[in-house]
């Protein structure tokens, strides 16, 4: 709800942290729908390295459609088997599925107060649902917002020590075009938030 | 300015000279979630993944009448 944002009087900064956890959430969670896509066509990014990044992906809104997209996040992310990268943390920090980082997060998240959607089959160590646990965290939507401090614990424990070098390797990846600025947004936000996090202690 | 505020302030700044500014995403994370059937929610736009906040969180705010 609206109000509750305005009682927790969110401050601008947070409110755009929490729109770029938001639009990283959406794009790793599913192929960009037409509408979407409409909306990133738009995009004018400021100037510097993020901006540019915006702008190669507003760019790349235009020159897509859905349905190539969602070849393209099969290949990426799903794939016949595996895809070609597996946006998993418990992946990214043990090489395997379903591991110790998975097992801590899900204890995380019991004390945080957040559950997954029972209609959601996948582990909640995917990077989409870290970034919307980010954005939830920021702005309240899970209770009451958690302050700068443990926002930084559980982006430390479960985001930083791993999706930097994933959002790398989607920049990076061969079957990546429209997810190519994806992957450089992700990384420079990381980047960003790490260092925001480091100077507020 | 108390320590405190220093550091929101440098911190605030930071993330505009970052280029996270407003201007780039503002009116679209708004339209975000708008498309996810929730205009009146701007800040809860990332609903990508499922996520919510468990029961006895929400027994809570019902309770407060939030």
């Amino acid at each position: 709800m609206a109000d509750d944002a305005i009682a927790f009087e969110l401050s601008e900064e947070d409110e755009l942290r929490v729109q770029w956890y938001a639009l990283l959430a959406r794009l790793l969670g599913a192929s960009p729908d037409r509408e979407l896509l409409s909306m990133l066509a738009g995009l004018k990014g400021n100037e510097g390295e993020l901006g540019e990044a915006v702008n190669a992906l507003a760019a790349a809104a235009r020159a897509s459609d859905p349905k190539t997209l969602e070849e393209e996040y099969f290949d990426l992310f799903i794939g016949v088997g595996q895809g070609e990268l597996v946006p998993f943390g418990s992946y990214y920090l043990t090489g395997f599925l379903h591991e110790k980082p998975l097992a801590k997060l899900r204890g995380d998240m019991r004390l945080l107060g957040i559950a997954r959607e029972e209609s959601v089959k996948e582990p909640e160590d995917h990077i989409s649902a870290l970034c919307e646990m980010m954005a939830g965290l920021i702005s309240g939507s899970f209770g009451a917002p958690a302050d700068l401090a443990e926002q930084r614990r559980f982006f430390d424990t479960h985001v930083g020590c791993w999706a930097p070098r994933f959002f790398e390797d989607l920049q990076a990846a061969r079957n990546a075009r429209f997810y190519m600025p994806v992957g450089t947004i992700g990384r420079l936000f990381m980047a960003i938030e790490a260092q925001a996090f480091e100077m507020a202690a | 300015m108390k320590q405190a505020e220093v550091k929101s302030q440098s911190r605030r700044d930071f993330f505009r000279k970052a280029g996270l500014g407003a201007g780039a995403l503002g009116a679209t994370a708004v339209t975000l979630a708008a498309g996810r059937g929730e205009a009146a929610e701007p800040v809860r736009s990332a609903s990508a993944a499922g996520y919510r906040e468990t029961d006895h969180v929400k027994k809570y705010y019902e309770l407060a009448k939030f």
